[in-house]
């Protein structure tokens, strides 16, 4: 049976993908609060998969334009590609505090505009050290209007050490400077937002050449 | 024997740029810095001392107290009751999250030099660290009645009223910043996001107008030219313009599009086409 299957309604699972990218973010720019968009490449209703994300910014999170034209650029490129957003991630510049500011509360808001069960996650910044034996995560979801903390049991990640060790692997080699968020693309665009040459390596790094399944 | 001459003048050449330039690539500092220190200390001269406070601060960013240690009581030997070195060890503390014990570090400079804006600000730093916003605010506040003319602080009072969405003080900074600065277009550029965050009519106009006084000043600021793009979309779609005003932003919306568009194919990336995005945001 499919993992998929497993899943019931209400659970959430996060790929590899997207944890070592949102994860990387907020290595890149230790000082800073990051941002970025959660994004599924399957179909809508049943549980919430994510398969890939988008880091935005690491400046200025709270102001409008740059938020709402990386909003509208990434929903065209999802457009194109078969994708969806399906979430929010944040990861605040003070590690003692992982909870969602008021603009992660809007912009989650607005993607629950558009799809039912969104979730907004944060990063905590306390757990991330690699010695961590559970992913430094904290996941909400919309509950009448409200954003509740999920119940942790409820959030999947398949592989959750070798995705750690790839998460690692790449900070340590200093591959974590290739990864690409909106801001770095407007500071120079020639950089690719949707991370293509990232993506090759984390694919490669999770492949099962390398031993991993 | 010539080639490593070679590479040590390069080494200490790389670390008087990024400290001329103010630039905070600790890992790179505390590579090239402590191979630096170790390997050729006797051949640095006076200019180790400079070296030594450069690679401890880069240290303590990269979480390397040992190395950071190291540096500091070399400083220490050397400048005894040295108010730039209590400073130092006072940040020592500030990375060890020590904050009580770096206060009082700060405060006992301060005692002997209340003039010292270093150790002023460094208490501001705790404050903004320990997620005091309110509290740093008013602080940075009582600073700049007295030091009207820091634009670091300035710029730092933006940013943290940004973060507390409150957008209004943040403007009235860096209207400060621009009237100091009237040939940075990163302050215009700032300013009119501003505005357009704050919304409404009035303040979308202001921020058109900055976008565009910020690509006077850069052209290749592409922040500013979507703002632009953006600003002028808006108001040209608003109810309430009249026609000469709808007109004249759908001129520049245009005239941005196109210099957007300019942009990505010199590039030569698949960017998606600007006129998506017309779609989108009407």
């Amino acid at each position: 049976m499919s993992w998929r299957r497993w899943l019931a309604m209400g659970e959430v699972e996060l790929s590899c993908l997207a944890y070592v990218k949102m994860y990387l973010h907020a290595c890149l720019f230790p000082r800073c609060s990051v941002n970025g968009l959660l994004l599924s490449s399957s179909p809508a209703g049943g549980a919430v998969c994510v398969t890939d994300c988008v880091p935005l910014l690491h400046t200025h999170l709270p102001l409008a334009p740059i938020t709402q034209l990386a909003l509208t650029q990434v929903d065209v490129w999802c457009a194109q590609t078969q994708q969806r957003i399906v979430g929010y991630y944040q990861a605040n510049a003070c590690v003692s505090d992982s909870s969602p500011t008021p603009c992660a509360l809007k912009i989650a808001d607005k993607i629950a505009e558009q799809c039912n069960n969104a979730v907004l996650l944060m990063i905590d910044g306390g757990k991330m050290s690699p010695d961590y034996r559970v992913p430094p995560i904290v996941m909400y979801e919309r509950k009448d209007t409200r954003w509740t903390l999920k119940d942790k049991h409820t959030i999947m990640l398949r592989q959750w050490e070798e995705t750690r060790d790839i998460a690692s692997q790449l900070l340590d080699s200093g591959d974590h400077s290739l990864l690409v968020d909106f801001d770095s693309h407007l500071d120079d665009i020639t950089r690719d937002w949707t991370n293509q040459k990232l993506n090759a390596k984390i694919a490669e790094l999770a492949s099962p050449a390398n031993g991993n399944v | 024997v010539n080639v490593l001459i070679i590479v040590f003048t390069e080494m200490r050449d790389k670390l008087r740029k990024w400290r001329e330039d103010n630039h905070r690539n600790s890992e790179q500092i505390v590579d090239v810095g402590e191979e630096l220190i170790n390997e050729h200390a006797s051949k640095l001269g006076d200019d180790i001392w400079i070296i030594y406070e450069q690679v401890m601060i880069a240290a303590l960013d990269c979480s390397r107290d040992d190395l950071a240690w190291t540096c500091l009581q070399e400083l220490k030997k050397q400048f005894p009751g040295s108010q730039r070195v209590k400073r130092l060890a006072g940040m020592r503390l500030e990375a060890l999250e020590k904050y009580e014990d770096a206060s009082k570090q700060y405060d006992s400079i301060l005692q002997d030099d209340p003039t010292n804006t270093a150790a002023r600000k460094r208490k501001i730093s705790i404050l903004k660290a320990q997620g005091k916003s309110a509290e740093a605010i008013r602080e940075l506040n009582e600073y700049l009645e007295q030091f009207v003319g820091d634009q670091e602080a300035w710029h730092e009072l933006s940013e943290l009223y940004i973060n507390e969405h409150d957008y209004g003080k943040a403007a009235f900074c860096l209207e400060e910043l621009m009237m100091t600065n009237p040939h940075n277009h990163l302050y215009c550029e700032q300013y009119a996001e501003v505005k357009y965050t704050q919304g409404g009519l009035e303040n979308l106009e202001l921020s058109r107008k900055y976008f565009a006084q910020a690509l006077k000043l850069n052209n290749g600021n592409m922040r500013a030219l979507f703002g632009l793009y953006m600003s002028a979309s808006h108001i040209a779609a608003s109810p309430k313009v009249n026609a000469t005003v709808k007109k004249a932003n759908v001129k520049y919306a245009a005239w941005a599009t196109n210099q957007i568009n300019r942009a990505y194919q010199v590039t030569k990336t698949n960017q998606l086409p600007v006129e998506e995005l017309l779609l989108r945001s009407s």
